[in-house]
């Protein structure tokens, strides 16, 4: 914690001050918003790719921290640093944002018409501060404001500009991730608590509480459940998983990715959903491994019932985007099963697949959002033979689909495999089961491939449908980039990342005595 | 004893009646607002602005003087010292957002000017309140208070419900002080005194007797009453929804902030006095009665579908919140410091979102129906962001300082080992996330159907709205200025 840098809260605090900014913007430069927009993300990308550059890969603990005293009364204080847990989370962060802008530019053209765009701006700035502050936030207190704060841009953003039965997913939405998140404030105050009371200072900080010891029993199950430990962690747990989402929390997440303008949709998919198992690593697991580990049959049960139901689900499917959303709780499942596994590969793998699903989950939302603007249905059965008239597109969507069914030198292969290989060692037969879920990802992305795209065409309205234009082909073939760069060249883009991690696992499996 | 020597006005040094100087000066200058309100055209315009001159100076003075030392008047039944000054400066500046609020409202709603001066008085009244040790001085005080809200609530000429909001709350309202009145004699029976340091001595030196428990859930009671904690929580939606809104407001932040300050005052050196027996069933009552009123409250105010009777069941749930940082209060000082922060955050959003609710002109109506709201967030941007700040700070959401508040009174209550209850108030307070997103749903997202309710520009509401958002995004995210001035305070 020696380094002192103002690099991490330029990077939270642009978006938001530039957002505030949009908001008291003259309405005569509403069409040039977006243009804002993307010079923002763009900034963000920018000072991100400093800060990568900066970072250095050797060391395990946090870097560029920056210190200011908030509520010192309560041990409360403004403190960000990066380690490689979330450097990779805050470059998702930083690239898919300008590329979810560049995809989802409106298209006025046909007498479209723009919907309170400096609020939709503003919202997506505010969006991007609160996920920054949430990833690089290193004390608690802070850690939940942000959290809390990412969800009014996104309760906003599906209640205003969504589908038809916005105003149902938004609040679903909110109203879930409130229970879990407010168990988890409680918790917050027992952790503040316990902090003084073992150390003596008054401290929100995860460094000071990481180094706190909670007893853990676990003579019975009752037992366990009453020790301090156990509780704990299952009030962190469960507003972490409430936001993953796992089996059986995760029902808002269909309903609030159909509903969601496509943009909202990518945030959702791409980061808002690391959010929780981001939580997970860094909070939940390592402060209460006992307790992890005493749980962790459970939790990588739900996340295999996960895998293969949100497959199933998935391939049940008519509506398109309500595919990718089950594809989503099917993928973030083998997160929970690399968490869980209290193995060293396979947390490994779990940090590679967040930023993986993320690149493909981002993806196909906004290949789904290309299909809707030009064709304004999602029903994969009024697609078919697409490939003919929109080549470019086609190529794009099947380069996510591959991504998505983590074919070996896509990006997907590169945190699934891990997981895989690293849980196989400890709990072989639930990744027998996990493992089934690779076959039945290919059969429905490749059924929602070949439905939209192959086969004969169906349609005879298709006359003025016209292939990606520049924007769209940019966004494409930045996330192209990045499915074939991590899937051959892992090593480049997740090798800063390897000393927390091998410092992470080591920790935690040491702590909790299993190999 | 004779009055005289009970009460020795003629020794009082200068210093003495410089610290009276606010009460005198609101009192007199109710009467200078009475007079000047009679103009016939422009008496509401004198009123507000002889009020709204007496209120600031009042905060001057009091600003002022907050470090002074400490003043004892009356044989100690008066005490003035920061604490009374700060709390007294906090309900000033209600009153003068109250003020501004009913600038504007007054005519639209057909009060009377002489509701500039009846906040005045009221404030005074509060003023006393805080001051005061004196369980006989409390009862006046609070009746100074109520008499003037009382006659408030009545204003609304035009309407019945407003008669009927008025006629409830005094007959109820005289019940409540009745308790009061009939619990402190009581208490005076069984331990002599009407002074709470003096009961607080009896208490602990000598088991008190049965007429003592009486006399105190008696007085309990009648301030459970006054802050509308459930079960006596019964008057809270009727008045609230009858009375003019500006009104509403002046109630939902000084008559809740004044009246919780009583209790908490009395509850200090009552039930949590160390070493009385039997005074465990009377922190269960309290218990019982934060659980019940959180729950009752955040239940069914989701059910209702007009904005004023909506804030005022939520306004019940406060008050369990409240009551569970009454309830830590027996651990230290941080509890009621917390307790403060939470009221005076509350009382600011709750007057705002009341400020923006008294723009509407829906003819002679109880009240606003949430689906005349439908699309208000568009048509009035800066209002709407207004109220969605109020909204979102009442459900304790971060960057509004509802979220410090909450977070202050829940953490004291954890620390306090009140761990149960603070489930309970988590787990209701989201339910309440639910009813205050309705509203916001409902003035973003709903296409506008139906009859709209008309929105008023009324300048002085929305500078009162505009003003308390400020200080509610302010103290959400640098709340340290607060939180260092109440940190002095015992």
């Amino acid at each position: 914690m020696e380094t002192t840098s103002l690099l991490l809260t330029w990077i939270i605090f642009t978006p938001a001050l530039l957002g505030v900014l949009t908001l008291f913007a003259p309405s005569s430069l509403e069409g040039q918003l977006r243009k804002f927009a993307l010079f923002q993300t763009i900034v963000n990308a920018i000072l991100a790719t400093i800060m990568y550059s900066g970072f250095i890969g050797q060391e395990a603990g946090y870097q560029f921290t920056h210190f200011v005293p908030w509520l010192p009364d309560w041990g409360i204080n403004y403190i960000v640093g990066i380690d490689g847990i979330s450097l990779p989370l805050v470059m998702l962060t930083a690239f898919v944002s300008p590329l979810a802008i560049l995809g989802t530019w409106p298209d006025l053209s046909h007498g479209g018409e723009l919907k309170l765009e400096k609020f939709f701006v503003a919202l997506l700035m505010f969006l991007q501060a609160g996920m920054y502050g949430t990833f690089l936030a290193v004390d608690l207190f802070l850690f939940y404001f942000f959290w809390e704060v990412v969800l009014i841009p996104m309760f906003f953003l599906i209640g205003i500009w969504g589908g038809k039965e916005r105003i149902y997913a938004t609040v679903k939405f909110f109203l879930y991730t409130m229970v879990g998140s407010l168990l988890m404030l409680v918790a917050i105050f027992w952790l503040v608590r316990a902090t003084q009371i073992q150390t003596g200072v008054l401290s929100a900080s995860l460094d000071v509480i990481s180094t706190l010891k909670f007893p853990f029993e676990s003579a019975t199950i009752w037992v366990a459940l009453k020790s301090p430990q156990a509780l704990l962690f299952l009030a962190f747990a469960l507003a972490f998983v409430i936001k993953v989402p796992m089996v059986p929390f995760h029902t808002w997440l269909p309903d609030a990715h159909v509903q969601a303008p496509t943009i909202g949709s990518v945030f959702l998919a791409a980061v808002l959903l690391k959010l929780g198992t981001y939580g997970l690593m860094r909070i939940a697991i390592p402060l209460f491994p006992q307790a992890a580990n005493y749980f962790s049959t459970m939790f990588i049960a739900l996340g295999v019932i996960g895998i293969i139901y949100g497959a199933f689900c998935a391939l049940a499917q008519s509506d398109f985007k309500k595919l990718v959303a089950y594809s989503s709780v099917s993928h973030m499942g083998y997160i929970m099963v690399g968490l869980f596994s209290f193995n060293k590969i396979a947390i490994a793998g779990s940090l590679y697949q967040m930023i993986n699903h993320g690149i493909s989950a981002g993806g196909l939302f906004l290949i789904v959002g290309f299909l809707y603007e030009r064709l304004h249905t999602r029903n994969l059965n009024e697609f078919g033979g697409l490939s003919k008239i929109v080549p470019v597109m086609a190529i794009a969507f099947m380069i996510m689909t591959l991504s998505s069914v983590a074919l070996p030198g896509s990006n997907g292969f590169v945190g699934e495999f891990p997981i895989l290989l690293g849980s196989f060692q400890t709990h072989p037969w639930f990744v027998l089961f996990a493992g089934t879920g690779v076959i039945l990802g290919a059969v429905y992305a490749l059924k929602a491939y070949q439905l939209v795209m192959l086969g004969p065409v169906t349609r005879t309205d298709l006359g003025h449908l016209h292939d990606l234009n520049y924007r769209e082909v940019i966004a494409m073939s930045v996330l192209t980039l990045f499915v074939f760069g991590i899937g051959f060249f892992p090593k480049t883009f997740f090798g800063k990342s390897d000393a927390t991690l091998n410092l992470y696992a080591d920790t935690l499996i040491q702590k909790v005595g299993s190999p | 004893m004779t009055l005289m020597e009970m009460f020795p006005l003629d020794t009082l040094s200068g210093a003495d009646y410089m610290s009276l100087v606010p009460l005198m000066l609101l009192s007199f200058g109710a009467i200078i607002s009475l007079l000047v309100g009679t103009h016939k055209t422009r008496g509401h315009g004198n009123a507000f602005i002889a009020s709204g001159i007496i209120l600031a100076l009042c905060l001057l003075i009091l600003g002022l003087n907050a470090g002074e030392d400490t003043t004892i008047l009356l044989n100690g039944t008066l005490v003035i010292d920061t604490f009374t000054r700060t709390l007294s400066f906090f309900v000033c500046a209600f009153a003068l957002i109250a003020v501004i609020i009913t600038r504007g409202t007054d005519v639209k709603e057909h009060i009377l000017s002489e509701v500039y001066a009846l906040i005045l008085f009221s404030t005074a009244g509060m003023i006393l309140m805080m001051s005061t040790n004196h369980l006989l001085f409390m009862f006046i005080a609070l009746e100074i208070m109520s008499l003037a809200v009382y006659v408030m609530v009545a204003m609304r000429r035009t309407s019945y419900f407003s008669a009927e909001a008025g006629l409830k709350y005094f007959i109820l309202g005289g019940l409540g002080s009745a308790f009061l009145l009939y619990g402190s004699s009581l208490i005076f029976g069984a331990t002599g005194s009407f002074d709470l340091h003096a009961i607080h001595t009896a208490i602990t030196t000598k088991t008190p007797t049965a007429i003592y428990y009486v006399g105190l859930g008696l007085v309990l009671t009648s301030m459970l009453f006054k802050v509308g904690a459930v079960p006596f929580h019964g008057w809270v939606p009727d008045v609230y929804q009858g009375a003019a809104t500006n009104v509403t407001a002046f109630m939902s932040a000084g008559v809740k902030f004044t009246a919780f300050m009583a209790l908490a005052r009395i509850a200090k050196s009552t039930i949590f006095a160390e070493g009385v027996p039997g005074m465990h069933w009377f922190e269960y009552y309290i218990w019982l009665v934060a659980a019940a009123s959180m729950i009752y409250g955040n239940f069914v105010a989701i059910s209702q579908n007009e904005i004023k009777r909506m804030l005022s069941f939520s306004t019940i749930a406060h008050t369990g919140y409240l009551l569970l940082g009454l309830y830590a209060m027996k651990m230290g000082p941080e509890a009621s410091q917390s307790v403060i922060v939470y009221l005076f955050f509350y009382a600011l959003s709750s007057l705002g979102a009341f400020a923006i609710v008294a723009q509407f002109e829906n003819g002679n109506e109880k009240d606003v129906r949430l689906d005349q709201l439908a699309g208000m967030g568009l048509r009035h941007p800066v209002m709407g962001a207004c109220m969605t700040i109020f909204l979102l700070s009442m459900a304790g959401i971060p960057l509004t300082s509802g979220f410090i508040g909450k977070y202050g009174l829940f953490n004291t209550a954890v620390n306090a080992g009140q761990v149960p209850l603070v489930v309970i108030a988590v787990l209701t307070s989201v339910v309440s996330v639910y009813y205050y997103l309705r509203v916001i749903v409902y003035m973003y997202m709903k296409e506008a159907e139906g009859e709209q309710a008309v929105f008023q520009n009324l300048r002085g509401a929305g500078l009162a709205a505009t003003l308390s958002a400020a200080a509610t995004v302010q103290f959400g995210l640098f709340p340290r200025a607060i939180l260092e001035l109440v940190k002095h305070l015992k």
